[in-house]
């Protein structure tokens, strides 16, 4: 299926491109805009691979509400300073060539790794299909997961609001 | 009682655990725990001695350790000769101890002194009733261990300190060749116990090289012990611990354990003729060479530690010439006549604060007692015809004259010779003439000093009459069951050759020392140089310290520096290794996460693609 | 005929990749932060993939990748709050100047 290939390749180039320009990009700003791209692609990629919910979770998630709490992050801060890249030069090739084997040794594992069996249905009513699993199999992490945001929400406002208080005092 | 002898040594060793433990407080009543508790030893050694007169030998032993098929075994035995020596080593023990109370009379360290003295009569006495080598070699050593703590016993004099460090190092020597020549034994025989070793002896199961290297390596422990030729040097600097203890270990007791070793284990030496012949040689050899520098030396204690070593070298020699009686004959009688001699020149020291023999003199007057007892003792080493001496030392004469070495039967006639001259010089140059230092105080010692003497100077006179040319009961009784001579036959002009020796050196001292008719240097300016040769000993010291010492010397300036550039030099590489690697590691941790991030990554990397190479098998 | 599974598992690795090497680089914390959510990015490729060719292909491994988003969300409001409490205070955000973990 032709199509599918070609809507990879677009969807896998976009994403990388988008995570290259990253890397190389001077000003803050441009890094998170760049990575919008990724993260759209990433989407693009879900919908492949017949996760059309998780698809717009991402979408809704990360292009949206991250992207926009990073730029936010960015503005509230020294956005006018450069990203540069930090460390001496031997620590960051150190990095690399860290980065490259593990990513050479994955490679060679994953490179002929296909199980062949192929999920079908997933694309049918995917959105209740996750409903019914979340409710019934999935209850107790589910609510777990709702406790995990509560912390989180309420540990960033006390992060947040303490230097305040402290100023107030 | 002889079932129960194995008592008889514990008695001090009590005496010496109550003394460590009680002894800061009973302070000079120590001496009472000692004296008491080495007196029940002696009655019990004499007990054993009468029992042992008429009954066969006993024996008792113990099995200790089994190792594979080899039983190791403790235990006593009592026969003749254990007898004999636990008699005499008991009884000069007791002396001593008694003799102590009034010599270490306000000594700081009196109870140790008494502690140390248990411990030395506890080995000592061990010693000579043990059935087996190992047991003996034991002993041997705490005896050792005995020795090197009384000659230290003024550990602040410089000159004693030394001197127990070269009486331990010295008998080490010794007693390395004893160990060799006991492994020897027991790699043949495959037990250490006598009997079994005499067992296999008569079977010829041993073969005469074995026996031969053994016997010869046993009699180097022997040397060492007894002071004989080459390794005689201790001896006399042993001289530094208090007099006592020169009488008790360095003249009576354990001096002689060489000579004991040697008689104990004589059916070895006898089955080697090349063993028996290097007994009789170096006894020969350290009895005229010993009795020379006692010639000329004018330290009391050292004259009479020279004359110890000539005697010992005398016992050797009859043992060596097949005269076991004779040699234990000496033995016993030396024992009773050095240690009177000892005691009485502790006297003497004691009352004229000195060492020296040219400062002395006109004691015969002050010192009512000790005087007469000293020259027994003096008549008795000397060959005076009817005291003991004269008796032991005829039987050695004879023996070594009719076991055809007439070279040796000469060398010892000299040494009797030097001896009586030697021993009468030092008798006239003490006790004779005029003071010639003004020592007012001189004063006779204690009844508890002279007491001991007495009883030591009886025995010097009588102990000679147990083995006489007329009747031998003592020889008789020690080869009992065995096919020694109790007596040796030989001309009867031998003990007039013997008389008239030791008449002329005693004639000799007399007209130099005595009458001064000769002029006292008439020997030293003639012959200047064989004086100095005397007077140094033969230069032996010196020769060791340029030799043996340098060697060693040397061999240890190289371990030093081999540990100071190898190992340290190692040792160093490894912590300055460390600390490079820690200061690298400690520039890693910079605080900064990302640091931290990198090196985990590369680290993970690592170990993946050591994973991968492996195929996740190490 | 379908992508096989080894090309979204290889897409993701590079994807992974970057995001490592670009947390272990920036300067920025903001940056850094956002890298962390690429690599996660990463892992949810892998769990969806798997939901779809995997051994056991099924629902589980997209619902997995919802977990880990909104884990990845929570942590990113507490990372932003931790980064302006700290900009508060040391007036930076530059990462090499915050050391304070060697002390």
């Amino acid at each position: 299926m032709s199509g599918q290939y070609l809507a990879f390749f677009v969807l896998a180039l976009i994403a990388l491109g988008g995570g290259i320009f990253m890397l190389n990009l001077n000003k803050v700003v441009h890094m998170v805009v760049a990575l919008v791209f990724t993260f759209v692609s990433i989407a693009g990629i879900y919908v492949l691979l017949s996760a059309e919910f998780v698809a717009a979770v991402q979408v809704l998630i990360y292009s949206g509400a991250i992207t926009i709490i990073m730029l936010f992050g960015i503005m509230l801060t020294r956005h006018q300073d450069d990203g540069q890249s930090t460390g001496s030069p031997l620590r960051k090739a150190l990095a690399l060539l860290g980065t490259v084997a593990f990513g050479a040794v994955m490679y060679i594992g994953i490179r002929t790794l296909d199980f062949g069996t192929e999920a079908v249905g997933l694309h049918e009513n995917n959105t209740e299909q996750i409903g019914i699993a979340l409710y019934s199999k999935y209850v107790i992490p589910f609510e777990l997961t709702s406790v995990l945001l509560l912390v989180a929400l309420i540990g960033a406002v006390i992060l947040a609001k303490k230097d305040d208080k402290e100023e107030g005092e | 009682m002889m079932e129960n002898a194995w008592l008889i040594p514990l008695f001090p060793f009590v005496s010496f655990v109550v003394l460590l433990v009680v002894g800061k407080q009973l302070k000079e009543r120590s001496a009472y725990v000692g004296m008491l508790l080495t007196f029940i030893s002696l009655i019990y050694a004499l007990g054993v001695l009468y029992e042992r007169w008429t009954a066969p030998t006993y024996k008792q032993a113990y099995t200790w350790l089994t190792i594979g098929n080899v039983q190791l075994t403790v235990g006593f035995e009592v026969n003749a000769l254990n007898a004999l020596m636990l008699v005499v080593v008991s009884l000069v023990s007791f002396l001593v101890h008694t003799y102590a109370k009034g010599y270490m009379h306000g000594d700081e360290r009196f109870p140790v002194f008494y502690a140390y003295l248990g411990l030395f009569t506890f080995a000592m006495l061990g010693l000579v009733i043990s059935p087996n080598l190992l047991q003996t070699y034991m002993f041997w050593e705490l005896v050792g261990l005995g020795s090197f703590l009384l000659i230290g016993f003024y550990f602040y004099k410089e000159e004693a300190k030394a001197a127990a460090k070269k009486a331990f190092i010295m008998t080490r020597i010794g007693d390395v060749g004893l160990l060799i020549g006991m492994i020897l034994l027991f790699l043949e025989v495959g037990s250490f116990e006598y009997e079994a070793i005499f067992a296999a002896l008569q079977n010829g199961n041993i073969s005469t090289t074995i026996i031969t290297l053994s016997a010869i390596l046993i009699f180097v422990g022997a040397v060492g012990k007894s002071g004989q030729f080459p390794l005689h040097t201790w001896l006399p600097d042993a001289m530094e611990g208090p007099t006592p203890v020169s009488a008790l270990i360095h003249a009576a007791t354990m001096v002689a354990a060489g000579v004991y070793l040697v008689a104990t284990l004589f059916p070895l030496y006898e089955a080697s003729e090349t063993a028996m012949m290097t007994v009789a040689y170096v006894g020969g050899f350290t009895a005229i060479f010993a009795a020379s520098i006692g010639l000329v030396q004018t330290d009391i204690k050292r004259v009479l530690a020279y004359s110890t070593v000539s005697q010992l070298g005398y016992m050797m020699l009859a043992l060596g010439s097949a005269g076991y009686v004779a040699g234990i004959f000496h033995l016993m009688t030396h024992a009773f006549f050095k240690a009177l001699l000892f005691l009485a020149a502790g006297s003497v020291i004691h009352a004229v604060h000195t060492q020296n023999i040219e400062q002395m003199g006109g004691l015969w007057k002050k010192m009512k007692w000790t005087a007469p007892l000293f020259l027994i003792g003096t008549l008795a080493i000397s060959g005076f015809p009817l005291f003991s001496g004269f008796f032991s030392k005829d039987e050695i004469l004879l023996a070594a004259w009719t076991h055809g070495h007439v070279g040796l039967f000469i060398v010892a006639v000299i040494a009797a010779f030097f001896t009586a001259f030697y021993m009468f010089r030092l008798f006239f140059l003490v006790f004779a003439g005029e003071a010639r230092t003004n020592v007012h105080d001189v004063h006779e010692s204690p009844m508890v000093m002279v007491l001991p003497m007495i009883v030591l100077g009886v025995l010097a006179v009588v102990s000679g009459y147990v083995q006489t040319p007329w009747g031998a009961f003592l020889g008789e009784w020690l080869t009992e069951g065995t096919n020694w001579h109790a007596h040796a036959e030989g001309p009867s002009w031998i003990m007039i050759v013997a008389t008239i020796v030791s008449l002329c050196g005693i004639a000799l001292a007399w007209l130099i020392y005595g009458k001064q008719a000769i002029a006292r240097d008439w020997l030293s300016s003639r012959f200047p140089m064989t004086y100095n040769v005397l007077m140094n000993k033969y230069y032996v010291d010196e020769f060791y310290g340029l030799t043996v010492m340098r060697a060693t010397a040397f061999i240890s300036l190289l371990f030093e520096y081999i540990d100071r550039f190898l190992v340290e030099g190692i040792a160093r590489s490894l912590a300055a290794a460390t600390r490079g690697i820690g200061r690298i590691g400690s520039r890693l941790q910079n605080g900064q996460v990302q640091m931290y991030g990198t090196v985990t990554i590369v680290a993970l990397a690592i170990l993946v693609v050591i994973f991968a190479v492996t195929g996740g098998y190490l | 005929m379908s992508v096989p599974l080894s090309a979204y598992l290889v897409f993701a690795l590079l994807l992974f990749c970057i995001g490592l090497y670009g947390a272990l680089t920036k300067r920025n914390t903001v940056i850094v932060l956002i890298c962390i959510e690429l690599m996660l990015n990463a892992v949810n490729v892998n769990l969806v993939a798997f939901s779809k060719y995997g051994v056991n292909p099924g629902i589980t491994g997209q619902l997995f990748s919802l977990f880990t988003i909104t884990v990845a969300a929570a942590e990113v409001a507490v990372g932003l709050a931790i980064l302006i409490a700290l900009y508060r205070n040391r007036k930076t955000i530059h990462i090499d100047e915050v050391d304070t973990m060697k002390r």
